[in-house]
C-alpha cells in the first residue's frame, strides 16, 4: 500500500474509530497555567541563519565601509579572527535604501522586509562569546556554549506545555540539505523530559515526520493496520487493568490514540496545497514545488525552500504548536548552502538572504492579517555576525564581537535598540551590549515567564535558560 | 609630625574582650561575606575586603550605629543573602569586634574563603552497619526493618516465569529465549540461574551499556562537523571485558584515570584512558582555531572542564564543576580545588593512542620523534600565519579588485590546461620540454604562457619554474649549435602568474625550441614543471608557427584532457581576462602586490621555513618506520598534529585560576591537587618538578580509589543498586552533595559500600549477586492499596519496580525474538545503521537510507556506532542516552511519537515480517510467539483475540502487534 492509499483509508475511519476515544491529551506545562505575570505572547518562531549571517550586508548600515572600501582597516586594536587575518575595509556589495515610516536603512538583499520593517525591533549590539560555529550556535539555541543543555524551545514547551492535543509542542523545520553545526543538539531537551525535545519535520520530503505512517510493506494493509491497532488497544487495556496503580500502562494505550490523531493533524498541517493561490504566492512557493532546481544556488530555489517552511510554520502555530524553529543553511559543506561566507559574500548571501527576506516578510504579513502577530513572537537570529574587513578578497570572517538579532510581534515595538560602532565591529557602547541571555529573557518575559524563576535542578545547580545572566529588554516592550 | 593611622586612633578607645581579628573575625567575613563583597564583585557597591572599605560600613566603638552589624543581626537578617545566616555567636563576635574598635591587621586584604564543612552524610566515614538479622541476605534485613518501621507489608515473590524474564533482562539485556540454555519455570534453581547469567558474556554487554551511558561514550566528536572516531570502540570492548572478567572496581577506575602510569606496558592501562576521551570534542576550536587564540583557549578550557567533571561526577558523585566561576555554593569545593584538577589533566588531549603492538621503549623513541615533528610544524604554522597576516592586511584590497576584474572580464577555464612534467622529489632536477616546428624557420619571438590550475588555490603561474633557460637550435638533442635565447638560471624568478613571457629570437632559422627548468616549481612536498602554451611567432603574418607542433619532453604526465604534450601547442590556454584595459590594470595591481610582497619579505623567516621543511623531510620517513600498533581513542600526550591541535608531549599547560571562569581574567598559578573531601585526600600533590605529567593523574587515581574515600564506594554501590532495582538508594546518582537527595536507606548503602570496599577482590559481580538474590529483588511488581497509600513511589521497596525495556533492550529483543540476532558476533568495530553522505567535510549520517534487513547490523545494540549530532532516531524516541552528557539513569517517557516509532518504524516492520515467516511454520503460531517473546503461554483472551487477527491478516501482522504489546515492552 502506498502512502496516499493509506491516508485515504485513514481519514475514512479514524474519526469514528480512534480520534473520538480521547480528546484532551494536551499536556500542561510545568507552570500549569500559573504564569509569573500576564503574558503578551503565546507562541514563538525562531528563525536561525546557520553559518553566521552578515549584519553589515543586511540591516546594520555602515557607510564608512563603503567610503573606505579597499583601504587598510584599522579599528585601533589588535584583532584576532577565527580563520584569517584582517584584510582591507569591505564596503557592502549591496546598496542600502530607507524603508518604512522609520526610514530604516535596509540593503537590497533584505528589501522584501521593507513593507514590514516598522514592526521589527532590531538589536544591532548583540555580542557572542566565541567565534566558533558550534559554540556560538549552542549559545543562541540553548544559552550555553557546550552541549548538554535544553533548547529555548524545550524550555518553553516545558513551561507552557502544549496547546494542541495531537501535535508536538516544539517543532523544528531543519534545512532539508542537512543539519547545522551540533545537529539535533540544537533542539535537544537535554535534562528536561524527552517530550520537550524538538520534533524534526521536513515539509516537502518523502517522509516529513519520521514513522508517522507505516512503511512500504508486503503485509501492512489499511485493514491490517486498523485491526492491529484495535487488537493492541484491547490487549494493552486489559494488561493495564490487570495491573492497577501504574499510570504508565494506560498512558501507553492512550499514546497510540494520540499517535493516530497526530497522523491526521500533522498531515493536514503540512499540506500547503490547501492554501489559496494568493497565499502560496505571498510566500513565494515555486510552481515546481520543493523539487525546484538548485544545482547552483539561486534566489528562486532559496525562496521556495524558506517560504515553504514559513508557511508550514504558520499552519503549525494555528494548530497549537508553541515553538517552531526554522533553519536556513546546513553544515559547513561545499558548495556553500549556508551563511558562512568566508570566500564570497555576494555569491552566498544574495540568494539566501533574498529567500529568507521574502518568506519572513510573507510570514509577518500573514500573521498580521490573521490577528496572530500580536501574540506570536518572531525571533531572527544567527550564531554571530561577519567582519567589516574582507577575508581573502570577497569573503568576510566571523564577527562574534557584534551582530544583529531582531524580534517582531508578541508585544514587541518596532525600532532600533542598540547600535554597533561605525565599522559594525563592536557595540557602540561596549558596557551596555546585548547578549543571547537578554534576548532569551525577553522572549520568556513576553510569554509570561520570569527567566530567573523557570529552573530545573540538574547536577546540583538550578539551571535556567539564561544561566546566571539575562536582562529583559524593556525598551522594546509595548 | 605625627600622623595617626586609623588603627592607632581606634586603639585609643577602651577595649572590651576584643576578639582576635585574624583568628575570629576574618574567617567569618571570608566565609560569609566576601563571595559577593570582594573587589571583583562588590555587590551593591559594598566591599568588605580592606580596612578602608569596611570602615565605610561601620563606626568603631558603636556597633548599634554600624550598618554591618545591623545587616547581619535579628531573626531574619538581610545579609548574607546567599550564604547561611550567621550564628548568634558569630554576630556577637562581630559586635564585640566593632565595640572594641574594629582592629584590622595592617594591609590585610580578605578573600572569599568558604568554610569547608565536611559534616554531610556522603562525606562521613563508612562504618559497616550490622544487619539486624544474623542469617539470610543482609539486604533484606535492612529493607524489611524499614518496611516494618513504616508499617508496610511486602508483596509476595513473583511467579517463576516473571522472575526468569526479569532476571534475564536485568543481567543480560535479553529475553530468556535468546540464551542457549533452557529455563524451566517448573523446577528452576534461582541461584544457579543467577550464576549462569552472571558468567554469560551477555552480562558484560548489558552492564557496559550502563557504564557507557555514564561515561558519555560515542563514536563521533560532536560539535561542528561531527567527524567519526574510528578507534573509540576498543574502549567499549575493554569495558565489556572488564565487567565480564569482574575486574576489581578500584583497578577498573585507576585504569581509566591513569592506567598508563599505574600499569605500564599493559594494554588495559591505555584502553581505560578511553574514559577521559569519551565525551564530545570541539574539532574546530582545537584544530582550526588552536590555543594561539582566545577562542581556542576557551575551547580547550571547556574541554578540560568536561574531563574534570566526568571524573568527579562519575567516580565520586560530586559536582566539582560548580566551582568553575565561584566557589561551590553548597558543597565544600573551592575554585582553587577545581582548578587544581585542571592542573592534573593539563597535559592530556583526546586523540588516538597505541595500546598494543608497539613496545614501550620503541613508543618512547617514537614519541620523542613525534614531539620534534610537532614542534617544527607548530613553528611552521606560526611563521606562515604571521607572514600571511602582514601581507593580508596590505593586499586584500588589491586581491578583491583582481577578483572583480577576473569575474567581469574572465573566460571560463577550459580543461586543456597544458603540459606537466613528472613530479620530482628533488627541486634541482633538470627537466625540459621542446617543440619541433617541422623545419627550420625564422622565428621572431618565443612566448611562454604559464599554466593555470586551481589545484591548492595556485591558479595562474601553476608549475612555472623558479629558474629556467630557453634555447633554440637545429639539433633535436640540443647537443650542438645551441643558441641561448634567455637565461634565468642564476637566481629565482618571480612567478609570472597570468603574464606571458615574451622573448626575442631574432629571425634566425631554427627548428627546435626548448625550455629547460633548472629549479622546479614547489608544491607541498615535491616539485614540478608545467606550462600552459608555447608559441613561436614569425613569418610574414607574424603567425604562431608552433600551433599544433610536435612536442617532446624529458618526461610528461599524460592525463587527458588536462595535461599532455599536445596541450602545449593546442592553442588553448587560460586568459584570466580578455579585456586589454583590464589586463593592463591587472598587471599594474600585480606589480603593486609584488612590491608589497617584496617589501614584506623576510629572508630570515624564509630561510627558517626552508630549514623546517628540510628537517620535516628528514624526520617524517623515520616516523614511518615505527609499527603503527593498535589504536584506541584515549587521553593522550603524543599524537600527530592536526592543524593547530598539537600534542603537549607530556608538558602540562600552565593552569591558572580563572576569575568568574573567564579565560581573560586569569588568577594564580595552579598546581595539581584535589578537593580534600575525605581524610587523607591530598589537597596538593607536591610532586617533584621532574615527575612526568602522568604522575599527577596517578596521584588522582590513587586518591579517588582509596579505601578512605567514602564517596567512591558509596557512589558505585548506589549505581549497582539503581541498575538492579531501577531506582537508586540515592536518587541523584551523580550528586551526593547538598543539592542532591539523601539516601532512603543510609545503613544499607553503607553496608553495601563497606562490603565492596572490604572485599579483597572489590568484585562488582559479587555485589550484583547479593542484590538479585535478595527477597526484595524477587518480589512481584503487583499493586497494594494500603502500601501505596503510605509509599506511592515504592521508595521502601515493598514491591518490585515494573520497568520498560530500555531502547537497546527493545531493539535487541526484536532481533532476538525474530531469530536474526548475531549473538556471537562480539566486539570489534561498530556496525553502522546509517549511510554516511558527504564524508569528506561534514558527514551526514543518514539513518533512513539504511536497510533494516541488512544482517551486518543485526548485532547487539552495544556494538552500534553512536553518533552525537544525529542520534539514532528509533532509539532516541525510546529514551536512549544522550552522549553529550553523563546519563546515570534513563528517562522513561511515554509519547505519541514513541507509539508511532514502535508501530511504524521500518525495523519493526522488517522484524515483524521475519518473525512472521518463522511463525507461519508453527503449528500453533500464537503460542509459539508468546513463548519466544514473553516466555509464557498466552492467556485465554490473548489467544482468542490474536488467533482472530492471525487468521485475518497473517503471522507478520500478528508479530507487529506482539512487538507493540505492553506485555512485551514492560517487565513485571
Amino acid at each position: 500500500m502506498n502512502r496516499r492509499q493509506f491516508l485515504t483509508s485513514l481519514t475514512g475511519l479514524a474519526l469514528t474509530d480512534l480520534l473520538l476515544r480521547d480528546a484532551a491529551l494536551g499536556a500542561p506545562g510545568t507552570l500549569r497555567g500559573g504564569l509569573h505575570h500576564p503574558p503578551k505572547a503565546k507562541r514563538v518562531i525562531q528563525l536561525f541563519m546557520a553559518g553566521a549571517a552578515s549584519h553589515v550586508d543586511m540591516w546594520d548600515h555602515k557607510p564608512l565601509l563603503t567610503q573606505k572600501d579597499g583601504q587598510p582597516w584599522d579599528p585601533g586594536e589588535k584583532v584576532e579572527l577565527f580563520q584569517s587575518t584582517p584584510g582591507a575595509c569591505f564596503g557592502s556589495p549591496w546598496a542600502f535604501k530607507p524603508h518604512g515610516q522609520s526610514g530604516k536603512m535596509l540593503s537590497e538583499i533584505v528589501a522584501p522586509l521593507g513593507g514590514v520593517v516598522d514592526d521589527i525591533a532590531f538589536v544591532h549590539n548583540v555580542v557572542g562569546k566565541t567565534g566558533v560555529h558550534s559554540q556560538g550556535t549552542l549559545l543562541q539555541t540553548t544559552g550555553f556554549q557546550l552541549p548538554g543543555f535544553p533548547s529555548a524551545g524545550s524550555w518553553v514547551s516545558y513551561a507552557l506545555g502544549s496547546e494542541s492535543d495531537n501535535l508536538p509542542s516544539f517543532v523544528v523545520l531543519p534545512d532539508h540539505r542537512g543539519l547545522a553545526s551540533n545537529g539535533a543538539k540544537n533542539w535537544a531537551s537535554a535534562f528536561l523530559p524527552a517530550q520537550h525535545q524538538g520534533t524534526a519535520i521536513r515539509p516537502g520530503s518523502a517522509e516529513p515526520v519520521a514513522d508517522l505512517l507505516p512503511p512500504q510493506s508486503e503485509f501492512i494493509t489499511p485493514g491490517s493496520d486498523r485491526a492491529g491497532l484495535d487488537v493492541l488497544a484491547k490487549l494493552n487495556t486489559a494488561h493495564a487493568q490487570a495491573r492497577p496503580g501504574d499510570d504508565r500502562l494506560l498512558a501507553r494505550v492512550r499514546s497510540y490514540e494520540l499517535a493516530a490523531a497526530m497522523q491526521l493533524s500533522a498531515t493536514d498541517a503540512l499540506d500547503v496545497s490547501k492554501e489559496p493561490r494568493h497565499i502560496q504566492d505571498l510566500y513565494g512557493l515555486a510552481s515546481e514545488g520543493p523539487g525546484v532546481d538548485d544545482t547552483t544556488i539561486n534566489v528562486k530555489a532559496e525562496t521556495e525552500f524558506f517560504g515553504r517552511k514559513c508557511l508550514v510554520a504558520r499552519r503549525l502555530l494555528e494548530r497549537g504548536v508553541r515553538f517552531v524553529q526554522i533553519w536556513s543553511g546546513n553544515d559547513n559543506g561545499f558548495p556553500r548552502r549556508n551563511w558562512d561566507s568566508h570566500e564570497d559574500v555576494k555569491r552566498d548571501h544574495e540568494p539566501l538572504s533574498l529567500g529568507m527576506a521574502h518568506g519572513t516578510a510573507a510570514l509577518i504579513k500573514d500573521l498580521k492579517q490573521r490577528g496572530m502577530l500580536e501574540d506570536t513572537i518572531i525571533l531572527w537570529t544567527t550564531e554571530f555576525g561577519r567582519m567589516p574587513c574582507s577575508q581573502g578578497s570577497k569573503g568576510r570572517d566571523h564577527n562574534p564581537f557584534v551582530f544583529t538579532n531582531w524580534l517582531c510581534g508578541g508585544g514587541i515595538l518596532g525600532g532600533t535598540y542598540g547600535e554597533s560602532d561605525e565599522w559594525g565591529f563592536r557595540p557602540q557602547d561596549t558596557a551596555n551590549a546585548t547578549t543571547a541571555h537578554d534576548i532569551h529573557a525577553t522572549l520568556l518575559h513576553q510569554l509570561g515567564i520570569n527567566h530567573e524563576r523557570l529552573t530545573v535542578r540538574h547536577n546540583s545547580i538550578d539551571r535556567r535558560l539564561t544561566d546566571v545572566h539575562g536582562h529583559v529588554l524593556k525598551a522594546m516592550l509595548v | 609630625m605625627f600622623r595617626a593611622s586609623p588603627a592607632l586612633l581606634l586603639a585609643a578607645i577602651p577595649l572590651y574582650a576584643a576578639p582576635d581579628f585574624e583568628r575570629e573575625v576574618a574567617p567569618i567575613l571570608e566565609a560569609s561575606c566576601l563571595s559577593c563583597h570582594d573587589a571583583a564583585n562588590a555587590k551593591g557597591d559594598v566591599r568588605l575586603d580592606t580596612q578602608a572599605a569596611v570602615l565605610e560600613h561601620l563606626k568603631p566603638g558603636l556597633p548599634d550605629a554600624s550598618l554591618l552589624i545591623e545587616q547581619v543581626s535579628g531573626p531574619e537578617p538581610d545579609m548574607p543573602k546567599k550564604e547561611k545566616p550567621l550564628t548568634p555567636a558569630q554576630v556577637e563576635t562581630l559586635r564585640q569586634w566593632v565595640q572594641s574598635g574594629a582592629v584590622w591587621s595592617e594591609g590585610r586584604v580578605l578573600a572569599d574563603k568558604p568554610a569547608r564543612d565536611l559534616d554531610w552524610w556522603s562525606l562521613r566515614e563508612i562504618r559497616k552497619p550490622k544487619p539486624e538479622a544474623r542469617n539470610g541476605n543482609p539486604v533484606d534485613s535492612f529493607i524489611e526493618a524499614k518496611l516494618a518501621e513504616k508499617g508496610l507489608k511486602p508483596v509476595p515473590e513473583a511467579d517463576p516465569a516473571t522472575l526468569i524474564r526479569r532476571l534475564s533482562y536485568d543481567l543480560t539485556g535479553l529475553p530468556p529465549s535468546a540464551h542457549n540454555f533452557e529455563f524451566r519455570a517448573s523446577s528452576f534453581d534461582f541461584d544457579s540461574l543467577v550464576d549462569r547469567l552472571l558468567s554469560s558474556p551477555a552480562f558484560g554487554e548489558k552492564w557496559a551499556q550502563h557504564w557507557l551511558d555514564l561515561v558519555r561514550y560515542a563514536e563521533t566528536h560532536g560539535y561542528d562537523k561531527d567527524k567519526p572516531r574510528m578507534n573509540a570502540w576498543p574502549y567499549r570492548d575493554y569495558v565489556i571485558r572488564s565487567l565480564n572478567d569482574d575486574k576489581p572496581y578500584d583497578r577498573f577506575v585507576q585504569e581509566q584515570i591513569a592506567g598508563d602510569a599505574l600499569f605500564p606496558g599493559q594494554p588495559d592501562g591505555v584502553l581505560g584512558l578511553g574514559f577521559l576521551a569519551a565525551g564530545p570534542w570541539d574539532y574546530i576550536g582545537h584544530s582550526e582555531v588552536g590555543e594561539g587564540k582566545v577562542d581556542g583557549r576557551i575551547a580547550k578550557h571547556l574541554d578540560r572542564d568536561e574531563m574534570v567533571s566526568a571524573v568527579f561526577n562519575i567516580f565520586t558523585s560530586t559536582t566539582v564543576q560548580c566551582a568553575q566561576c565561584h566557589h561551590h555554593k553548597f558543597d565544600p569545593v573551592t575554585m582553587t580545588d577545581y582548578y587544581r584538577l585542571h592542573a592534573v589533566l593539563a597535559a592530556v588531549d583526546r586523540a588516538d593512542r597505541v595500546f598494543t603492538g608497539l613496545p614501550p621503549e620503541k613508543e618512547k623513541e617514537r614519541n620523542t620523534l613525534l614531539a620534534r615533528i610537532n614542534a617544527l610544524k607548530a613553528e611552521q604554522t606560526k611563521l606562515t600565519t604571521d607572514a600571511k597576516r602582514e601581507l593580508g592586511a596590505r593586499t586584500s584590497g588589491i586581491e578583491r579588485r583582481l577578483a572583480e576584474l577576473k569575474q567581469k572580464h574572465g573566460s571560463p577555464l577550459r580543461p586543456q590546461y597544458g603540459w606537466h612534467s613528472h613530479i620530482s622529489k628533488i627541486q634541482a632536477a633538470e627537466k625540459w620540454v621542446q617543440v619541433d616546428l617541422g623545419k627550420a624557420q625564422g622565428v621572431e619571438q618565443v612566448r611562454l604562457i604559464p599554466a593555470y590550475d586551481d589545484y591548492n588555490s595556485i591558479g595562474a603561474g601553476f608549475g612555472f619554474p623558479l629558474r629556467y633557460k630557453v634555447e633554440a637550435g637545429n639539433d633535436p638533442g640540443f647537443n650542438t649549435g645551441v643558441r641561448l635565447i634567455h637565461d634565468a638560471t642564476a637566481a629565482d624568478q618571480p612567478n609570472p602568474r597570468n603574464s606571458e613571457i615574451v622573448l626575442d629570437v631574432g629571425r634566425d632559422a631554427v627548428r627546435y625550441l626548448r625550455v629547460t627548468a633548472t629549479r622546479l616549481a614547489p608544491r607541498k612536498n615535491d616539485y614540478i614543471f608545467a606550462l600552459g602554451e608555447m608559441q613561436a611567432i614569425g613569418g610574414e603574418n607574424h603567425d604562431n608557427m608552433a600551433q599544433g607542433a610536435a612536442v617532446t619532453a624529458l618526461d610528461s604526465i599524460e592525463a587527458a584532457p588536462r595535461w599532455g604534450r599536445a596541450n602545449l601547442t593546442d592553442g588553448i590556454y587560460h586568459r584570466e581576462v580578455g579585456d586589454p584595459a583590464a589586463l593592463v590594470e591587472m598587471r599594474e595591481l600585480e606589480v603593486q602586490k609584488a612590491a608589497i610582497e617584496k617589501e614584506l619579505a623576510d629572508p630570515r623567516r624564509d630561510a627558517r621555513l626552508d630549514e623546517i621543511e628540510k628537517h620535516l623531510a628528514d624526520l617524517n620517513p623515520k616516523l614511518a618506520t615505527y609499527p603503527k600498533g593498535e589504536l584506541v581513542y584515549a587521553a593522550s600526550t603524543d599524537f600527530t598534529a592536526q592543524g593547530r591541535f598539537i600534542a603537549t608531549a607530556g608538558k602540562p599547560r600552565e593552569i591558572r585560576l580563572l576569575n568568574r571562569g573567564d579565560i581573560r581574567a586569569p588568577g594564580g598559578l595552579m598546581q595539581p591537587g584535589l578537593p580534600p573531601l575525605w581524610p587523607g585526600a591530598p589537597e596538593q600533590f607536591n610532586l617533584p618538578t621532574e615527575a612526568p605529567e602522568s604522575a599527577a593523574r596517578a596521584e588522582l587515581a590513587k586518591a579517588i580509589t582509596a579505601r578512605d574515600n567514602p564517596l567512591f564506594w558509596r557512589s558505585i554501590v548506589n549505581r549497582l543498586w539503581l541498575w538492579t532495582f531501577g531506582q537508586g538508594l540515592v536518587t541523584s546518582a551523580n550528586d551526593f552533595g547538598r543539592m542532591g537527595q539523601p539516601p532512603t536507606h543510609p545503613e544499607l548503602l553503607d553496608h553495601l559500600a563497606a562490603t565492596l570496599r572490604d572485599d579483597p577482590q572489590h568484585s562488582l559481580k559479587n555485589l550484583v549477586r547479593l542484590l538479585v538474590t535478595s527477597r526484595a529483588y524477587r518480589r512481584a511488581s503487583t499493586h497494594h492499596e494500603a502500601n501505596a497509600a503510605l509509599d506511592a513511589s515504592n521508595a521502601c521497596l515493598w514491591r518490585a519496580n515494573r520497568r520498560r525495556l530500555s531502547a537497546e533492550e527493545y531493539r535487541d529483543s526484536l532481533l532476538a525474538v525474530s531469530g536474526v540476532l548475531r549473538m556471537e558476533d562480539r566486539g570489534g568495530p561498530s556496525f553502522q545503521d546509517f549511510v554516511i553522505e558527504k564524508p569528506q567535510h561534514s558527514p551526514h549520517y543518514q539513518y533512513h537510507l539504511h536497510d533494516p534487513r541488512d544482517p551486518s547490523a543485526h548485532r547487539r545494540s552495544i556494538y552500534r556506532f553512536i553518533v552525537r549530532s544525529q542520534p539514532q532516531p528509533f532509539l532516541t524516541s525510546l529514551d536512549c542516552a544522550d552522549p553529550s552528557q553523563s546519563v546515570p539513569q534513563r528517562d522513561e517517557s511515554t509519547t505519541a511519537l514513541q507509539a508511532l516509532t514502535q508501530w511504524n518504524n521500518r525495523l519493526v516492520e522488517a522484524m515483524s515480517d521475519t518473525f512472521g515467516q518463522r511463525l507461519g511454520q508453527e503449528k500453533d503460531p500464537v503460542n509459539a510467539a508468546f513463548t519466544r517473546a514473553l516466555s509464557r503461554p498466552p492467556t485465554a483472551e490473548e489467544r482468542t483475540v490474536l488467533t482472530a487477527h492471525l487468521q485475518a491478516h497473517g503471522p507478520a501482522a500478528l508479530a507487529r502487534v506482539l512487538y507493540n504489546l505492553n506485555a512485551f515492552v514492560y517487565l513485571d
